[in-house]
């Protein structure tokens, strides 16, 4: 009896919680707007490393930003162009370019802190890309 | 024997007994009592507890080989690029199935739902006590005396893949190529014994993650890293008592 | 040679094999799964493990490695149970002994047969274990001592044979310690491996000696029985008192085995020590329990112990069931603890993200073959000792 109690409760506690991530998904897909908020796919950049991430909906929907905060003076409305610049290096980053405009520690955090926030590396774009994430080691079996 | 000769013998109790053989006595007895009943806390001697043989990072003046070549990975500017990866495999001849080196990915939770990923690089931790080199029934592989590198020799290896089942860090894997077992070996064939100063994972890391060098010379930078103030500094799989000569360090 | 040789094999007396269509259709049989083990085998050197193996560089050793585990455990075990009358006197177990002797020479030449394709570049063994010689591994004293001891065992059978009792004896006692020495040591193979959690620690040696004196029992019962039904023998009467002796010895084992394995697996649980837990889970209730709880503890333990108690020993079906059931049961516990040994990835525990929480293994089509082969070879040799030496009859003294 004690065992089907505990069931019952468990249960329910799962459902419940099923429905409400379910809901909340739903929510956060519904109030997207790309209009608004930029392009929902994230962006990658593959040069000058493998792989940098950046998501509109951080920085818009999220942080509040316009079009124009970035656009055109950072970043040219085409995805992704700026890694055929020379200068989209780190470097230039510290020097306030690209991304460095806000993520100089004080409007946002440094961009030579917390790397792993936006370099994804090649296992996190193949994740992204759902490629196999073979680059993982240790396979077991092939 | 009569009783005047009797007299004449050193006695053997206790008075004959100078002091400091006394002292060495009961010395000993403490540090054997103190080391059963758990070490230094409860014995009245030191029983060489300042000397930090269970530290992952030895005391300057106890690296073994000179030059120590030794890795110290500054692992949180890992960004997973895996140039490192594409430049062992270029000069190492590294097959499509294997590697020598590779990047793991750990994840930590932060609050509010975020995660922190930090890239772990991995390779051959070229230990103090390979257990790969104690159980070659060859000695296809072993210590360099030299360098302190853990090298083959792949004719002497007849594939029975012991070193493989041995190795806590998955470093070796089996060369079909060449019908042996292969390993990193800092770029000892490729690099190092032709002049060149560093490995060439090292020279491709755009983050300066991978520092590579000379651990007994105190000026070398891998010395300086994980002797510095203010560094967290650990090894992989301290508890198989390989000590590994790959360091990790959080600055 | 060719007196020796006449000297060795009996002329007269014994059991003699029937010349019959079912020998000829065995031995056939028994040839032909060598051959094709073999040549699998071959295949495999040829092609590299890499294509033709299920092992991978995590998992590096496989069913070859278990089956090589087996037979030699087998062989150290026929050892051990042929001592037992042969070099300590207890005149109980002198009939079954010379089959015993034979047998363990039969197992473990399939066992180098096994390995010897298992090890990728077995023909450079025989200079390179000279010239490169390490006393720290147990690999090289696996190799050794197991060389000596197949060179004591053969002694011994060619003085047994040449009724030289005294000097077999001598090497019978000779085989028996370097047997145990060797096999101890094979279990120090997995044992002294530091990061291995599921082996490290000294109780691999023990279990492998006891096991291999239960391993001894069953296969000794197994293969007498297989040969007086299969030559329509009579059982005389000390040989079914001595079947009945070491069928009880080898419950005896079979109830040190079980409180081992309870002691290992409890172990392995309690606290949840690292690396150790996951393997123990696996085998308890993950992809290896069925191996566990079906092959290992109803075959190998549970089934043949009571068999053989219920029986008290005396009804020869009933122990060459028991012993089939053993014998099953001894395979898959070797291959559980090759195996689910490997299956603890490197860097457990440390929360990596796409990284296995248990490795896989699959034998392939390969490794199967070799495995058939050297059961076929080690089947082939016990057929044409049977015949050679005419039931491998032993003259009380």
């Amino acid at each position: 009896m004690k065992k089907i109690l505990l069931f019952m409760v468990l249960g329910a506690f799962l459902l419940t919680g099923a429905i409400l991530s379910a809901e909340e998904k739903k929510a956060a897909d519904t109030d997207y707007d790309e209009d608004t908020y930029g392009p929902e796919a994230p962006i990658v950049w593959t040069k000058p490393v493998e792989s940098v991430v950046f998501q509109h909906k951080t920085h818009t929907m999220d942080a509040g930003l316009d079009c124009d905060s970035c656009h055109d003076d950072i970043f040219v409305m085409e995805a992704g162009a700026a890694q055929e610049n020379e200068d989209f290096t780190m470097a230039s980053l510290y020097e306030g370019n690209y991304c460095g405009s806000c993520h100089d520690g004080s409007t946002a955090f440094a961009s030579d802190t917390r790397c792993t926030t936006c370099h994804i590396g090649v296992r996190g774009h193949a994740r992204m890309i759902g490629g196999d994430s073979k680059e993982g080691g240790e396979e077991g079996h092939h | 024997m009569k009783i005047d000769e009797l007299e004449q013998l050193e006695s053997e109790d206790l008075s004959t007994i100078t002091s400091t053989e006394r002292r060495k006595f009961l010395k000993m007895g403490l540090a054997i009592t103190g080391l059963y009943l758990g070490g230094s806390v409860l014995s009245l001697t030191t029983v060489r507890s300042a000397h930090a043989s269970s530290g992952v990072v030895p005391e300057p003046g106890q690296y073994p080989y000179n030059p120590h070549y030794s890795m110290v990975i500054r692992e949180k500017l890992c960004i997973d690029c895996e140039r490192c990866k594409a430049a062992c495999v270029e000069t190492n001849s590294v097959p499509e199935y294997g590697f020598r080196t590779t990047i793991l990915e750990r994840r930590r939770a932060l609050t509010a739902g975020e995660h922190e990923t930090t890239f772990m690089p991995v390779l051959c931790n070229h230990c103090n006590r390979p257990p790969c080199v104690r159980v070659c029934p060859t000695t296809a592989t072993w210590k360099d005396k030299e360098t302190g590198i853990v090298v083959m020799n792949p004719s002497r290896c007849i594939g029975c893949k012991t070193c493989m089942t041995a190795c806590p860090y998955n470093a070796r894997y089996f060369k079909e190529e060449i019908r042996a077992v292969d390993k990193c070996n800092f770029c000892y064939d490729t690099r190092l014994s032709k002049g060149k100063k560093d490995t060439a994972c090292v020279e491709a890391c755009p983050a300066d993650v991978r520092i590579f060098g000379n651990l007994a010379d105190t000026e070398s930078r891998v010395f300086k890293l994980i002797h510095a103030p203010d560094t967290m500094v650990w090894v992989l799989r301290p508890e198989t008592g390989a000590l590994p000569n790959v360091y990790y360090i959080n600055a | 040679m060719n007196s020796l040789l006449a000297a060795v094999l009996p002329q007269e007396g014994g059991l003699e094999v029937p010349v019959s269509g079912k020998y000829n259709v065995a031995i056939g049989l028994m040839g032909l799964l060598t051959v094709v083990g073999v040549a699998a085998g071959i295949h495999s050197l040829w092609a590299g493990h890499e294509h033709t193996f299920g092992v991978s560089r995590e998992v590096p050793w496989g069913m070859l490695i278990a089956a090589y585990v087996f037979f030699v455990v087998t062989s150290t075990g026929l050892c051990i149970v042929s001592s037992i009358g042969h070099v300590f006197g207890f005149a109980n177990f002198n009939p079954i002994a010379k089959r015993a002797v034979f047998l363990s020479i039969a197992t473990i030449v399939s066992g180098f047969l096994v390995i010897a394709f298992e090890i990728e570049n077995s023909w450079r063994m025989p200079v390179n274990n000279v010239i490169g010689a390490n006393p720290t591994s147990n690999i090289w004293w696996m190799g050794t001592l197991y060389g000596a001891y197949l060179f004591f065992m053969m002694i011994e059978f060619i003085m047994l044979q040449l009724e030289n009792h005294k000097i077999a004896t001598a090497f019978g006692l000779m085989g028996l310690l370097t047997g145990v020495v060797a096999h101890s040591n094979l279990g120090a193979v997995f044992g002294l491996l530091n990061g291995r959690e599921f082996w490290h620690g000294p109780y691999m040696p023990i279990y492998f000696i006891t096991s291999a004196a239960m391993s001894g029992c069953v296969a000794i019962i197994f293969f007498t029985y297989l040969a007086y039904q299969f030559n329509g023998w009579k059982m005389s009467e000390s040989m079914r008192e001595s079947m009945a002796s070491v069928a009880k010895f080898g419950a005896l084992m079979m109830a040190v085995i079980i409180f081992f394995t309870s002691w290992k697996m409890i172990t392995g649980v309690t606290g949840n020590p690292p690396g150790k837990y996951e393997a123990m889970q696996a085998l308890l209730s993950g992809d290896y329990a069925t191996n566990f709880w079906i092959g290992e503890v109803a075959l190998g333990m549970i089934i043949p112990f009571i068999i053989i108690l219920a029986v008290k020993g005396r009804s020869m079906n009933a122990l060459f069931v028991a012993s089939l059931a053993g014998m099953i049961g001894i395979f898959f516990m070797r291959y559980d603890l090759v195996i689910v040994g490997q299956l603890v990835p490197h860097y457990h525990g440390m929360g990596l993200v796409d990284y296995p929480d248990l490795l896989t293994y699959v034998p392939s089509l390969h490794e199967n073959l070799v495995v058939l082969g050297g059961i076929g070879f080690c089947g082939l040799l016990f057929l044409m000792g049977e015949k050679l030496f005419r039931g491998h009859l032993s003259e009380d003294h």
